[in-house]
């Protein structure tokens, strides 16, 4: 069955192009161009390529040259559609641009992108967050730990038993209750921030009134910091698995507040230091959990001097 | 791919539609003015002006001669595709919901609100005698939010307010066939596939069904976390896009992001979300593919429709 051909379709490439110094020199030889001036739209033909030239004043009173350029293509399609090609415009659209789109109703808009994928994680990965972005290129610094993390994301925030490492790059010294409380407790007093009540008045440098924290310190004594637990960790679990060594006194596990799962550290104080030794001594490398846990001793929380 | 986005409506897109070679693209919304494009580069042929409502749904016959509109006018109009004039109208208690002509093109049924004190009708009509419907079948129960015609013209499937499905047999006896309910919410669309064995629903539930459309046995579902306003099923790859997002009241109190307006494609079988289109300003309302598979448009609550042509990347894609 013969298939005719179609009158040419058109296609616009491109538009929307600001009137530059070379342009107007081009223009120039006819005359200058003003606002009630304006050249009637031009159109040259090249091959399959036609071009508009055409001018409009926009809302700022600058002239724009607006440039489009349409590829004629010629493809095969059968009659009943070749037949509708030819069609008159009518309705509201018989204002429109008799030879092809009209700028006012049909815009080519921006790339969009359709990648097609099983992996889920790239799909979400698509969605641009801002603040997804900004925590990547490490713009962010934890004021607790340094790390490149938001501080309310800060995996130590609510430890109560401050980690060793974040108080070594913590200059300033930092009770137990201060690294709780987000870093923002106690300091000198020189500084105008808060000062908690034991240690207002006119106590020494390193003289502690008589608070929870004195109590901590004895606890240190005997105390084993435990590493690399599994988040599956149970205190219950830790008191079976230590209490073998001899009698605990307290067990701290590090926990998320809202999971309430172990963040995989834990703190376990013995009656006696002997007790305490016992542990670091048999399970520091035991297997536990699939994990291999780190137990050592805990480094003394640092006090007011 | 860089979309065509056709800027022909004022208000939000309520149905689009292709012809039945795919070169024209009939797009209705809440203004009164049905709109027929040229999809291969979304020149606009012409508008169908004679309503004054908003219009819910449009169809056009097998070969193109004959455009069907359902307007809230309370009113359906059968329009000459060629010139946009006005052949027929037909006058209706109460808004027309749905309409479509059947695969022969010789009925067309239309659909009609309970509201305004009258009930939820089906009307059916033969293209060759216009003068009084073929049957007209009151429906008891939830109002019809979504129709389409089963295979060769046997019957009519349709989508309720409260989720369920029927199939109604219009032709010859009125009655309902058969009535599941697999959707906890509004089905918003209906659509068949191109043998029109199947057809996917879209539901207010958060969810798709593929289902067979002789017994609407449900054989595969697709989960998003908005409400899905319309799906599609690709005529050559074993895709389903879907569209939707948030309700529109409630837009204005959360971000862009979270309303989730993308396109999302489904892989058919594994029910899989494979790929995702943005660029809609609000939730889509309707989606096609274009008969060659080739490219796939979507109207949305933001006035424009927007036509993809698929780039090479989509067609080398195996799951």
């Amino acid at each position: 069955m013969p298939i005719p051909q179609t009158p040419a379709s058109a296609t616009p490439q491109g538009a929307g192009q600001s009137v530059s110094w070379a342009d107007q020199m081009d223009d120039l030889e006819a005359s200058v161009i003003t606002a009630d001036n304006l050249p009637e739209p031009r159109e040259t033909v090249s091959g399959d390529t036609r071009t508009m030239v055409s001018y409009r004043v926009d809302e700022g009173g600058k002239i724009k040259k607006v440039t489009q350029v349409y590829k004629e293509v010629r493809q095969q399609v059968p009659k009943a559609i070749a037949k509708r090609r030819t069609w008159k415009k009518f309705g509201d659209a018989e204002q429109d641009n008799p030879k092809g789109p009209d700028q006012a109703t049909t815009v080519i808009a921006d790339d969009v992108y359709l990648t097609l994928t099983t992996n889920r994680e790239q799909l979400e990965h698509h969605d641009d967050d801002p603040l997804k972005k900004l925590s990547t290129k490490s713009m962010v610094t934890c004021r607790i730990c340094k790390g490149d993390h938001w501080t309310t994301k800060c995996p130590y925030k609510d430890t109560l038993g401050s980690v060793p490492e974040m108080e070594e790059v913590n200059s300033k010294p930092v009770t137990a209750a201060g690294v709780a409380a987000g870093g923002t407790g106690a300091v000198g007093p020189a500084t105008g921030k808060y000062i908690p009540p034991s240690q207002r008045g006119d106590k020494k440098p390193g003289e502690r009134g008589e608070s929870f924290g004195s109590r901590m310190q004895q606890d240190d004594q005997a105390t084993v910091r435990v590493t690399n637990l599994s988040e599956e960790t149970q205190e219950s679990d830790l008191r079976e698995l230590f209490g073998y060594f001899g009698q605990i006194k307290r067990v701290f596990l590090a926990k998320d507040k809202i999971t309430q799962q172990s963040k995989g550290f834990a703190f376990i104080s013995y009656e006696l230091k002997d007790y305490a030794q016992k542990a670091i001594d048999a399970l520091d490398g035991y297997g536990y959990d699939h994990l291999i846990l780190k137990v050592e001793w805990a480094k003394p929380s640092k006090v007011q001097h | 791919m860089r979309p065509l986005m056709l800027h022909g409506h004022e208000r939000a897109i309520t149905q689009i539609r292709y012809n039945l070679e795919g070169d024209l693209l009939f797009s209705v919304a809440k203004d009164s003015k049905p709109t027929v494009w040229y999809s291969s580069n979304g020149e606009r042929l012409g508008t169908f002006n004679g309503h004054n409502g908003a219009i819910w749904c449009i169809d056009v016959n097998r070969d193109t001669s004959r455009v069907l509109t359902g307007s809230a006018d309370n009113s359906t109009r059968l329009w000459d595709c060629e010139t946009g004039t006005t052949l027929s109208e037909f006058e209706t208690g109460s808004a027309v919901r749905s309409c479509m002509f059947s695969y022969s093109s010789n009925l067309f049924v239309y659909t009609t609100d309970a509201t305004m004190g009258s009930v939820c009708e089906i009307y059916l009509y033969d293209v060759r005698d216009l003068e009084a419907p073929v049957r007209v079948i009151p429906i008891e129960g939830s109002r019809i939010s979504a129709a389409v015609w089963g295979p060769f013209d046997e019957f009519l499937i349709t989508g309720h307010e409260n989720g369920a499905i029927c199939r109604y047999d219009v032709t010859r006896s009125g009655h309902c066939l058969q009535s599941v309910k697999e959707h906890k919410a509004l089905i918003s669309d209906l659509q068949p596939s191109s043998d029109q064995i199947m057809i996917v629903t879209a539901s207010k539930d958060n969810t798709a069904k593929l289902m067979d459309s002789e017994n609407l046995e449900v054989l595969k579902t697709y989960r998003t976390e908005r409400p899905v306003n319309s799906a599609a099923i690709s005529p050559t790859k074993d895709h389903v896009v879907l569209g939707g997002g948030q309700e529109a009241r409630e837009v204005t109190t959360t971000t862009t992001k979270a309303g989730k307006f993308d396109a999302r494609f489904y892989h058919l079988i594994y029910e899989e979300e494979i790929g995702r289109v943005k660029g809609h300003f609000g939730p889509i309302n309707s989606l096609k593919f274009h008969p060659d598979g080739k490219s796939y448009s979507s109207g949305g609550e933001d006035g424009y429709v927007r036509v993809h042509t698929f780039d090479s990347s989509y067609f080398e894609f195996e799951f």
